[in-house]
């Protein structure tokens, strides 16, 4: 029984953390991107801009904010043929001007709709990989719950994010059962949580008081 | 001459070394895994609760505790020039420590606001360097706050070229979480090495592998190629 037990626990610790490595890797690269604010570029980062008319604006725009503006939007992105995460639009009432940023990973779009012409200027960037990567590591985050995981890819998206999560805890309780096993190793182990330990709680202590 | 057919045998040498290699590279997957423990346990937790800031029982701003005080300050010296230094002198007068952050650009030189913040401390300061006197305003969160920012306490942003890093802690933090996830990607490829080495194991595990790059990759790329 303890044998199937521990078979069983060793198994799920592989597989399920084969499945979560690439996202751990997204995961652990980007914060070297994120907390040195540098982003290496591969390839050098491109733009083009381009002009769509005739676009089929809510007739209640003045009316709308937050999420019902961005699904209110929605068509006229689709008619621009901008497709993505819609971030904090800026509706700018007396320049009758409307200012959305579009992103999907590695890939940053404002689309600037006047709407007296009904017509959208649009400016689409090419970020790259890093930017895909520190994107998605922030992504959905802590700000305006509201208006954020409006593209249906980035609702996956928090999903994955949230399971990656959930099986890093799995896999660490798994792996200290794992290692406990090991009568041998259990030495050293202690000493290492005990390391860990102390310098987690003293940072964080030091960091807080 | 061996033929291309024939088996390849190891030298007792080589098979020494990857047997040391096996064994030191499943040793230092644990050791790392238990090192790391809670600095993993602490991004795993807070990065669910950042992801849903709706989790009630995890907030921390509406249930801070305010403090509101008017301090008095010596005039800051000619000495003092550019914004960090003034900034600094301020916070060793009123004995605040913490990252800076620059909040606003200055338009009147007698009057000097931004903010200092450290895992559960908030402190809004409003310097009146005419009348030698700060307004300040101390905000503290519950633990969920403290453990919330330390996810996210690196003193920079990518967002916002003008923070940088100026509190020595804070630098040691943000080199702790590249520690961390270094740690991270050394366990990852440790894991793939272990896996590698159990045939029996090795078809499924590619298939799940395969399952994972291929949803990791059309987030990291593909959507550019589809939309």
């Amino acid at each position: 029984m303890r044998g199937r037990f521990y078979r069983l626990i060793r198994d799920l610790h592989l597989y399920l953390g084969l499945f979560i490595s690439p996202f751990v890797l997204v995961f652990a690269i980007s914060v070297f991107f994120l907390v040195h604010t540098w982003l290496p570029k591969i390839a050098p980062e491109t733009s083009n801009t381009r002009v769509v008319s005739a676009l089929p604006l809510p007739g209640d725009l003045q009316t709308l904010s937050g999420r019902a503006l961005i699904d209110a939007l929605k068509p006229a992105l689709e008619k621009a043929d901008v497709h993505g995460e819609v971030g904090f639009l800026q509706h700018l009432v007396k320049e009758e001007k409307l200012i959305i940023p579009v992103t999907v990973p590695g890939r940053q779009t404002i689309v600037t709709i006047s709407t007296a012409s009904r017509e959208a200027t649009i400016v689409t960037r090419e970020t790259g990989l890093a930017d895909a990567m520190a994107t998605l590591h922030r992504s959905p985050g802590e700000h305006a719950p509201a208006i954020r995981m409006n593209w249906f890819y980035m609702q996956e998206w928090r999903w994955l994010a949230d399971t990656t999560a959930y099986l890093i805890l799995f896999i660490s309780v798994s792996g200290i059962y794992l290692w406990y096993v090991l009568r041998a190793e259990r030495r050293v182990g202690f000493v290492l949580l005990f390391a860990g330990a102390l310098s987690f709680f003293g940072l964080a202590y030091a960091l807080s008081h | 001459m061996r033929s291309a057919t024939e088996p390849t045998r190891k030298s007792p040498r080589a098979a020494r070394f990857q047997m040391g290699l096996e064994r030191w590279n499943r040793k230092l997957h644990y050791y790392a895994g238990l090192f790391l423990l809670f600095f993993m346990w602490l991004f795993a937790v807070t990065g669910l609760v950042l992801n849903h800031p709706t989790w009630s029982f995890a907030e921390s701003w509406t249930k801070r505790t305010d403090t509101n005080s008017e301090r008095a300050i010596t005039a800051l010296g000619p000495e003092l020039r550019g914004d960090l230094a003034q900034a600094r002198e301020i916070m060793r007068q009123l004995g605040i420590e913490g990252e800076i952050l620059w909040t606003t650009t200055r338009s009147n030189a007698d009057l000097f606001e931004f903010q200092v913040r450290r895992p559960g401390h908030y402190y809004f300061i409003k310097a009146d360097l005419a009348r030698n006197r700060v307004t300040l305003r101390h905000s503290e969160v519950n633990l969920w706050g403290v453990i919330k920012v330390l996810h996210v306490f690196s003193g920079a942003s990518l967002d916002d070229p003008r923070q940088s890093r100026d509190w020595a802690l804070t630098t040691v933090w943000a080199y702790s979480m590249d520690a961390v996830a270094a740690g991270l990607i050394f366990m990852v490829l440790s894991s793939l090495y272990m896996w590698w080495e159990l045939p029996q194991k090795r078809l499924l595990g590619a298939v799940i592998l395969g399952l994972g790059s291929l949803i990791c990759g059309l987030f990291c790329i593909g959507l550019r190629w589809l939309f």
